[in-house]
């Protein structure tokens, strides 16, 4: 199939009132659950994944997409407004947000919030098309040793980056990588990890383990102190955004969407780095950058462009390379599952209708989200009033449905509501659950193309050093877990100064 | 930031745990083949590789919960249950645990009614004519998309099955 004829089919897929329907009302829901303070973009795509099998692959995997979208710049909302940020990376966004609420201007800052997102997540809808099916045509050369090498990197990449705790980290993907190997034995077909249960021989479903991982924790942390939910929600006031200050904002938009764009196209990075990253590079180059963190527009537009120019990219290495960039393309992978496509480059050699109707799906979901959010706007503030203790309720019995629904199975409910134990032990803890997430599925993919490769050299294991884009994911592998040790051992040493330091205030008021 | 007892509590049930995988899953519960011809092709090899890490991992946290400095007690988060607290979660997995046991006898609308409608009382029932109107319409709605949409089987138990 020529890119030509690939792309005319894909636009044949999405240009059906099912698809622009699911992706439409997928924006909706993502931008009404991010809305919703304790809820989150993460959570709200778990939850939704179970609905999507009853749908075509293209309607399924555009309205988790869609979630995807709207969940994101739905989790301004209540960083401006009640300064509770949905996600880490909305935590920049509450920096200017909050204040210019307080000032009776979240109209104008959730306007701003709106129209950054819009501009960032299309720029970065551009770069995923125009970069993946390069990656992906280069990647068809990779054979399992190749393979091996490039998970090992993501690995390292993403315990590196995915929590104050790098040891926490690793111990975290461990476990998603032991959770992995349960099953029957690819080669050998024996069991493992096992116990005996039929239902395990097929290995742990995907699907009720991250629900149970994502959205069990919050319910058992809310029934733990439910006081704790309750915040002060803020007036809208005057909610259109002047054209002077959309105006002189736009370079740090376009600059904090290529600074998304480039941090979310590395597996593991994510958006929260991004956004702060934007944030600092607009405040270091604005004029106004002493207005920052009091109320700055500019501000709040820098910080959603870097969080939302993330979006696009992020999908760049999970549809090129079948490697999850972060935890909501991790569940997104299980959607591609559920309907027995393997993100990856083969995709784009049998199903490239699918990927370009995805590209096509992406690019008017920014537009879904520009007349969503704007129609939208004026009732977030209800939104972010819901009342927790009837909405978490809501949220378990979804859950149970909707994981039981996934194979008609009982005991994924169980495996999701010990899974949700597990989580809450890590959330308390402080172990992070995205290494968990994306060692669970990187895993078999891990130890296949190990195995395959020792196959295929007899046992030897030169093969994995056997050319250059081995040695070039070698050298990039070694490379980063140097960073991440200087990294880790400068927050260590900051961390320790900062325990003394309180420490000795601590003493001095006592005595 | 978790206070030093804390640290040293996770460190050690890292270590817990990676001997749990290392000296009784892995031999008790991975069955190998009786010829590999290599050894990393044996399917116990990863699950060690994966302990030894952990194990490793275990032992670092722990020596790093004994050398470095504690964290004030003001900025230490503290981790105790207050009674409350206690006696709330406990209720939840009470309520869970027999909410999975009856979800075959039961049926799942039924079940879900009751747990939603629990889950509302363990939370100080603030608005208890909302809370009894979800718990009855929120199961019903998902019951008649599953079965109805998407064609899912939803059990029904033995008691009362709805069309």
């Amino acid at each position: 199939m020529t890119f030509l004829e690939a792309l005319a089919a894909g636009f044949a897929l999405v240009a059906q009132w099912e698809s622009i329907f699911f992706l439409s009302l997928g924006v909706l829901v993502g931008v009404f659950a991010g809305a919703i303070p304790g809820m989150s973009a993460t959570m709200a795509v778990a939850l939704t994944l179970p609905f999507t099998f009853a749908l075509t692959p293209i309607s399924g995997i555009l309205l988790l997409l869609g979630v995807y979208k709207g969940g994101i710049f739905g989790g301004s909302i209540p960083a401006i407004l009640i300064k509770t940020p949905g996600t880490p990376a909305s935590s920049a966004t509450a920096m200017d947000g909050y204040p210019l609420a307080e000032q009776g201007r979240a109209g104008e800052a959730l306007s701003m919030s709106l129209y950054s997102s819009c501009i960032a997540d299309f720029i970065s809808n551009m770069a995923l098309i125009l970069f993946a099916a390069w990656l992906a045509s280069f990647a068809l050369n990779f054979g399992p040793p190749e393979m091996f090498t490039l998970i090992v990197f993501s690995l390292t990449i993403i315990a590196g980056v995915s929590g104050d705790s790098l040891i926490k980290g690793i111990v975290a993907a461990t476990l998603g990588l032991i959770l992995a190997t349960v099953g029957l034995d690819f080669i050998g077909g024996t069991e493992r990890l096992t116990f005996g249960t039929v239902e395990l021989r097929g290995g742990i479903n995907l699907v009720p383990m991250l629900i149970g991982l994502f959205a069990i924790p919050e319910i058992i942390a809310y029934i733990r102190n439910p006081a704790a939910r309750e915040q002060r929600v803020r007036a809208l006031g005057h909610a259109a955004l002047k054209w002077v200050d959309f105006r002189r904002s736009l370079k740090s938009i376009f600059r904090g969407s290529a600074i998304g764009v480039f941090m979310g196209a590395i597996p593991g990075i994510g958006a929260a780095p991004s956004a702060f990253l934007s944030y600092s590079e607009a405040r270091r180059n604005s004029p106004n950058r002493d207005n920052f963190g009091k109320g700055e527009l500019e501000g709040v537009a820098a910080a959603e462009a870097g969080n939302n120019g993330v979006a696009g990219a992020t999908l760049i290495p999970l549809l090129a390379l079948g490697i999850p960039g972060d935890i909501i393309t991790a569940i997104i992978i299980g959607a591609f599952m559920i309907h027995d496509l393997t993100p990856g480059p083969l995709l784009f050699q049998n199903n490239a209708q699918i990927v370009y109707a995805l590209f096509l799906g992406l690019m008017a979901s920014s537009v879904i989200l520009l007349v969503v959010g704007s129609i939208a706007i004026r009732v977030f503030r209800y939104i972010a009033d819901i009342p927790p203790d009837l909405l978490f309720p809501a949220v378990m019995v979804l859950c149970i449905f909707g994981v039981y629904a996934i194979n008609n199975s009982i005991f994924d409910v169980a495996l999701m509501l010990v899974m949700g134990v597990v989580g809450y032990i890590m959330l308390i803890f402080r172990f992070p659950a995205a290494p968990f997430l994306i060692a669970f599925i990187l895993g078999p993919m891990l130890e296949n193309s190990f195995r395959q490769a020792l196959l295929m050299s007899r046992g030897s294991p030169e093969i994995f050093v056997r050319g250059p884009i081995t040695i070039l994911f070698w050298c990039l592998t070694i490379l980063s877990v140097v960073m991440i040790i200087r990294a880790t051992l400068r927050a260590a040493r900051l961390k320790r100064e900062a325990a003394r330091s309180a420490s000795r205030l601590e003493a001095q008021s006592k005595t | 930031m978790l206070s030093r007892r804390a640290e040293l509590f996770v460190g050690l049930g890292v270590i817990g745990m990676a001997a749990i995988l290392l000296w009784l899953l892995i031999p008790g519960y991975i069955t190998i083949p009786r010829r590999v011809p290599i050894p990393a092709l044996s399917p116990a090899f990863w699950p060690n590789v994966i302990g030894w890490t952990m194990l490793l991992c275990g032992v670092l946290l722990t020596a790093r919960a004994v050398t470095a400095p504690p964290p004030p007690d003001s900025i230490a988060d503290d981790l105790r249950f207050t009674r409350p607290e206690l006696l709330r979660v406990g209720a939840l997995a009470v309520v869970l645990v027999t909410a999975y046991i009856a979800l075959p006898i039961v049926g799942m609308v039924w079940t879900c009614m009751i747990v939603y409608f629990l889950m509302v009382l363990m939370t100080g029932a603030k608005r208890p004519i909302w809370g009894t109107v979800i718990a009855i319409l929120l199961p019903l709605v998902l019951f008649y998309f599953f079965t109805k949409v998407a064609g899912v089987a939803i059990p029904q138990g033995r008691i009362v099955r709805l069309p």
